[in-house]
């Protein structure tokens, strides 16, 4: 008798194996073509090549344009501020791990 | 269900205006905004928000909410009177779920049952594509792991409304994975309409807070006590790993946050992170005469004054 085998689901880590189309990202992140070209604009997101067609974005890609959605939605923010808020977000996000990697808590 | 007042719940009076309304939701958005917000409760709060703000910037709902809530409190027990919207008309959009993706009961009881028709007709779509958070202990991070994992997602059922599915996924998490990374699984999203392809699920990885180990990237961090003696003296200890301890070497002279680097014994990958001990000193109490005897012998061994510095 054999026993039931468990398929456990697999997926490629978006960060390391994966790059987006233009089409592609704005489909992952439910985000309006609009959107993303105001945010590449703004260096927001900065993908590799040279026109909209061509662009290919970094895995990384995808977790900074739901943020900016989350921002510029939520929060009523243009492209410019949504640019300064992920820039100082990061800055945070380094200080609390150099926090962090110290000890603090 | 408990009665809402979103003027509170927005810190207005009554008789706000509507600037009044949008100026006091946008500060407080800011405030609670789960992305910039540490606070445990900021989700739920911004959530309540964006309620209150969907509710009193419209003058229709406004009118309809004022209606009612002139009689209830806060937290009292409520069910809206039949026939309590009639002469009310609410025009068409704006009911689709808030930032938050799902409503509370009470608004539901009020202005659920206008919710506009969702999606027909024959359009051919990809499904949408979703995205979840999911906890993995560090140790799954080392060796991979195989979870059960259960989704709760927001779902337009017949009648488009949003409500919230449950679902359980067998997931396979890969060796290596950082926290903040996403897996993408293909097909696992919305399902396409009229034949369209199903949407994929992103699935966020997050470590669980571990009492002894801090992740940054695929590098670990662990404080590592000592007493005096071994710090200055150097000494071999055990030092904590998650795939187990390990002696370590202390060399003589250490101080108090010194990192010692445990090569290649962070989160595997190409190449691997590394562990870092942080020393700490920890103080023997000075709780029986024995041992209060054998710091005055200190005392007296040391020609030592920590204060040096600032007396001169």
């Amino acid at each position: 008798m054999n026993p039931i085998a468990m398929t456990y689901i697999e997926g490629p880590v978006v960060e390391e194996e994966v790059r987006f189309t233009l089409v592609e990202l704005c489909q992952a992140c439910s985000a309006e073509e609009e959107h993303v070209l105001a945010w590449v604009f703004e260096g927001v997101l900065e993908p590799a090549g040279s026109s909209p067609q061509d662009w290919r974005f970094s895995g990384e890609s995808l977790r900074r344009a739901r943020l900016a959605l989350r921002l510029s939605q939520d929060l009523e923010i243009n492209p410019p501020g949504v640019a300064l808020a992920l820039d100082l977000l990061d800055e945070i996000a380094a200080l609390r791990a150099r926090l962090q990697r110290a000890g603090v808590r | 269900m408990k009665f809402k007042d979103y003027y509170e719940i927005l810190g207005l009076t009554r008789s706000a205006t509507q600037d009044e309304v949008k100026h006091a939701y946008r500060k407080l958005a800011r405030k609670y905004h789960p992305d910039v917000s540490k606070d445990p409760d900021a989700e739920a709060r911004f959530k309540e928000l964006g309620e209150a703000y969907a509710v009193l910037k419209d003058p229709e709902k406004r009118a309809a909410y004022d209606q009612i809530g002139s009689q209830w409190k806060a937290g009292q027990d409520f069910q809206p009177p039949p026939g309590w919207d009639t002469g009310f008309e609410f025009s068409g959009g704006d009911f689709g779920a808030g930032p938050g993706g799902e409503h509370s009961d009470f608004f539901e009881a009020l202005f659920g049952h206008h919710f506009g028709t969702g999606q027909r007709g024959h359009m051919r779509a990809q499904g949408q594509d979703h995205h979840a958070k999911v906890q993995i202990d560090l140790l799954d991070a080392y060796r991979g792991a195989q979870r059960s994992i259960a989704l709760r997602m927001p779902e337009l059922d017949a009648e488009g409304r949003v409500a919230l599915q449950e679902r359980k996924l067998d997931v396979s998490i890969p060796k290596g994975i950082r926290a903040g990374q996403h897996l993408r699984l293909t097909g696992q999203g919305a399902p396409g309409l009229g034949g369209g392809a199903a949407g994929d699920l992103y699935l966020e990885i997050v470590f669980k807070p571990d009492p002894k180990f801090r992740a940054d990237g695929r590098d670990v961090y662990a404080n590592l006590p000592l007493a005096p003696w071994e710090a200055a003296l150097g000494a071999a200890v055990m030092a904590p790993t998650p795939e187990g301890p390990v002696r370590l070497t202390i060399p003589p002279g250490s101080v108090a946050g010194r990192q010692l680097r445990l090569k290649g014994r962070g989160i595997p990958g190409t190449p691997p992170g590394d562990l870092y001990v942080v020393l700490t000193i920890a103080l023997p109490p000075a709780d029986s005469e024995a041992a209060r005897e054998a710091y005055r012998a200190m005392a007296e061994a040391f020609d030592f004054n920590p204060r040096q510095a600032l007396e001169e």
